[in-house]
């Protein structure tokens, strides 16, 4: 039944795939166990069996060769869709990315497009160390040339993959492997939701107010969306109502959702899970700051990775992880009720 | 249209209980009381790393009667289709 029918972003992503392969024959998918495997995070379920070897291709692991490859057929007009494994490996492949994806556009005065979808698993949480753990928002997010979306739950996700994968422009889209729904890792219980069966799409640079509230402004994105919920319920108890937005894509980013969100509760923390400096916690207080130097009545706050690697040890990983108890600390203390 | 009330098993021979005791319930796609239609996936069942589809044998009002983690055999009744 369409309108009762939950789905896991995995299989939110793997819908809006097929459903743009459908209508456009240009549209594929390349990437390391994208095939038979159906994407290690699930993010290519039943493509293989639907669209053949053709359109669905199994690449060798050499990021620098396949993702060089999508960005020379998205310009000669092709729609593929590139899968990185794991963001942590966009070191030897970050050339195309930043220097031809991201700028061929421009070179070319417009003649070229370049529509790309580089979508790339991020995240930590379940103990799977240093290389592969990194959210890595704000290395892309900072590159002209390149919009990042980061999406919190599966309705977003299709949405957000749709509007992607029609985009002429190239777009990373990172998608977090707790929240996929995976059965060999838990994901909150609000990332799976209804999903419509039709194709949608979701505007890039529209933020979504998830609770109203009126002492506290929390933006989030990706995973500490739900970690911001968690900490909005905790601090509900003790008379704080915290606001919490869902940034859903840093590019564009949707300041003026922020902005008026903080005009009204004078009181500002970012959740993000990459890491703390030079990031994306920082651009969003400055933001405000910069155009309203009024507006907050308490010291913002930046609940981020520390800038160190991530630890193995499950214990070390979870003391520096942005999660409901420290979102929840960063608000009581900007409120000054901490 | 039928009436009545069927189960929604998970099937007999999806694995061997011998060599692996036990799966569990990884995903509700419908909420308890949700109308279903038939053939629409309900469910996933994870048996060690592998899952399984479970799709809806009838249409009508699914009552769950194994919760998400809930651990299942080859063979369990997970939920019921009240049709009509």
């Amino acid at each position: 039944m369409p309108s009762s029918r939950k789905l896991t972003v995995s299989r939110a992503m793997s819908e809006a795939i097929a459903q743009e392969m459908r209508a456009d024959p240009q549209t594929f998918v390349m990437g390391e166990d994208v095939g038979a495997f159906e994407g290690v995070f699930d993010s290519t379920l039943g493509l293989l069996e639907e669209f053949g070897e053709e359109r669905v291709r199994d690449t060798p692991i050499s990021e620098t060769g396949f993702i060089g490859a999508g960005v020379g057929a998205a310009m000669s007009g092709m729609r593929p869709i590139v899968e990185l494994m794991f963001v942590d490996f966009i070191g030897v492949c970050m050339n195309a990315v930043y220097n031809l994806a991201a700028k061929n556009i421009y070179f070319s005065a417009g003649n070229c497009k370049v529509p790309m979808v580089l979508m790339t698993g991020t995240g930590g949480g379940y103990n799977d160390a240093a290389q592969h753990s990194q959210a890595l928002h704000a290395t892309f997010a900072h590159l002209p040339g390149l919009k990042v979306v980061a999406p919190s739950n599966a309705y977003d996700a299709k949405g957000l993959l749709t509007t992607a994968i029609r985009d002429d422009n190239p777009v990373v889209y990172m998608f977090h492997k707790g929240l996929q729904g995976l059965v060999w890792m838990a994901s909150p219980a609000g990332a799976a939701t209804e999903v419509p069966e039709e194709s949608y799409t979701i505007p890039f640079g529209e933020a979504r107010t998830v609770r109203s509230g009126r002492d506290v402004t929390i933006v989030a994105i990706s995973m500490t969306v739900h970690g911001a919920l968690a900490a909005a319920e905790e601090l509900a108890t003790e008379g704080i109502e915290a606001e919490v937005i869902d940034l859903r894509t840093l590019v564009p980013l949707d300041r003026d959702t922020v902005i008026e969100s903080v005009k009204r509760t004078g009181h500002l923390v970012v959740a993000d899970e990459d890491y703390r400096s030079y990031g994306l916690t920082s651009e969003v207080i400055t933001s405000v700051v910069e155009a309203h130097p009024d507006y907050l009545k308490g010291p913002p706050q930046r609940v981020a990775m520390p800038d160190i690697p991530v630890p193995y040890s499950r214990p070390m990983e979870d003391a520096m992880l942005p999660n409901a108890e420290r979102i929840a600390s960063a608000a009581r203390h900007t409120t000054g009720r901490g | 249209m039928a009436s009545g009330r069927i189960q929604v098993r998970v099937p007999k021979d999806l694995w061997d209980p011998s060599e692996t005791e036990e799966g569990v319930i990884a995903n509700w796609f419908c909420e308890d009381g949700a109308q279903v239609e038939q053939g629409a996936t309900i469910a996933e069942v994870a048996v060690e790393k592998s899952t399984y589809d479970v799709i809806a044998p009838a249409a009508g009002s699914l009552t769950i009667a194994v919760p998400q983690d809930g651990v299942v055999q080859p063979g369990t009744v997970i939920a019921y289709i009240a049709m009509g």
